[in-house]
């Protein structure tokens, strides 16, 4: 499954990764916070839409993501 | 460390933990943002960039943010788009109506962009928002949170005559910071503006201020005083977030347990509802900080 950046306001097109939570190859909970997201306006947690093992990080911390882009997979 | 070469700027404080927001996945988030875009309505929620969207749109609820999402001011600590709004829509009421059924709201808050392009600041397509979301059955209460309408006498009582249950004008912050955050209103109008709503006897009036633009804690007590001066009766304070870096830096950040000591502060001054935190927003869980008052 991937995990996508969910839309956080008319203006806010992208978000920076702070962190992740997570390794690939550690498993996550359906629920659980995964990655720490910061835009201009405010710091989100985002946490995991499905419980599984995550597989792939598509954005290393610091790195920005679009609104809507694919920030991890989870199987 | 020596500052020649740079301009002088307030600080800008690093965001603490405690102002990471959980985003919420929940299908009724996506069934929330359908909802408002089928009716062709804005949301402040969105519009503002509000970290509580996915929370409060999770619970089926946003605030409706009507008159467009073109705003005639330019408030620094705003992230509303300002420039030249289009002419109001008349059926918007209607679909603010529709939407609010469709969501299920008993409580509905309804807020505008401010139009001082308009006669009436657009203070009768709020009416007729009030009026149509009123007429539901079973009945709905709304709380409306208006400009401050140039200070025109005729434009607040046609809002207040729908029989709005709460009347919300903010504040914002306090006497000292007004040419600097709100350069086009004026701390003793918006005094005025709730005054007026109380004398006229409809509903509840509630305010609310922001902590972060530069005010001390004497500043934001003798705001709180002036408010309950003025007859306010609920009262929300919250952590300002700077919405884009064109607008003014957030100076601080104070902690959960500062807005826990706002809260007495603001009980001990005879508010019926007070609610602050670093999310409160004037609009977060407005139902909730209503029923509160025991209304």
């Amino acid at each position: 499954m991937e995990v996508k950046l969910p839309p956080l306001g008319n203006d806010i097109k992208e978000a920076s990764v702070s962190f992740w939570y997570k390794k690939v190859g550690e498993s996550v909970a359906e629920g659980e916070d995964l990655v720490e997201l910061s835009t201009e306006k405010a710091s989100f947690n985002l946490p995991a839409p499905a419980g599984g093992r995550l597989t792939v990080i598509k954005a290393g911390e610091g790195e920005k993501v679009a609104v809507g882009a694919t920030l991890a997979e989870i199987e | 460390m020596p500052l020649s070469g740079r301009r002088f700027q307030p600080k800008m404080e690093k965001r603490p933990a405690w102002l990471t927001k959980r985003l919420v996945f929940d299908p009724a988030v996506q069934e929330t943002e359908a909802v408002v875009a089928r009716h062709r309505l804005h949301t402040v929620c969105a519009a503002a960039g509000c970290p509580n969207r996915s929370e409060c749109f999770a619970r089926r609820v946003a605030t409706f943010m009507i008159l467009g999402d073109v705003c005639t001011r330019g408030c620094a600590f705003c992230g509303v788009r300002r420039g030249r709004p289009e002419p109001p829509a008349a059926d918007e009421p209607d679909r603010v109506a529709a939407a609010a059924a469709a969501l299920g709201l008993e409580y509905v808050v309804v807020t505008s962009v401010t139009r001082d392009d308009l006669p009436d600041g657009g203070a009768g397509l709020f009416a007729r928002t009030v009026t149509a979301i009123r007429a539901a059955r079973p009945p709905v209460r709304v709380e409306v949170l208006t400009p401050d309408f140039q200070g025109d006498r005729a434009a607040l009582e046609t809002v207040l005559s729908a029989g709005p249950a709460v009347f919300n004008h903010n504040l914002e912050t306090v006497a000292r910071l007004y040419p600097r955050v709100r350069p086009q209103a004026g701390y003793r109008r918006s005094l005025e503006v709730l005054r007026r709503a109380r004398r006229f006897g409809s509903g509840l009036v509630k305010s609310g201020l922001m902590l972060g633009l530069g005010e001390t804690d004497a500043e934001v007590e003798s705001a709180l005083a002036d408010l309950r001066e003025a007859g306010v009766e609920i009262v929300t304070l919250g952590q300002y977030l700077r919405p884009n870096p064109g607008c003014l830096p957030v100076t601080r950040h104070p902690r959960p347990e500062e807005f826990d000591a706002w809260a007495e502060t603001a009980k001990r001054l005879g508010f019926r509802a007070a609610a602050a935190g670093p999310f409160v927003r004037s609009s977060y869980y407005a139902a909730e900080v209503f029923r509160s008052t025991g209304t």
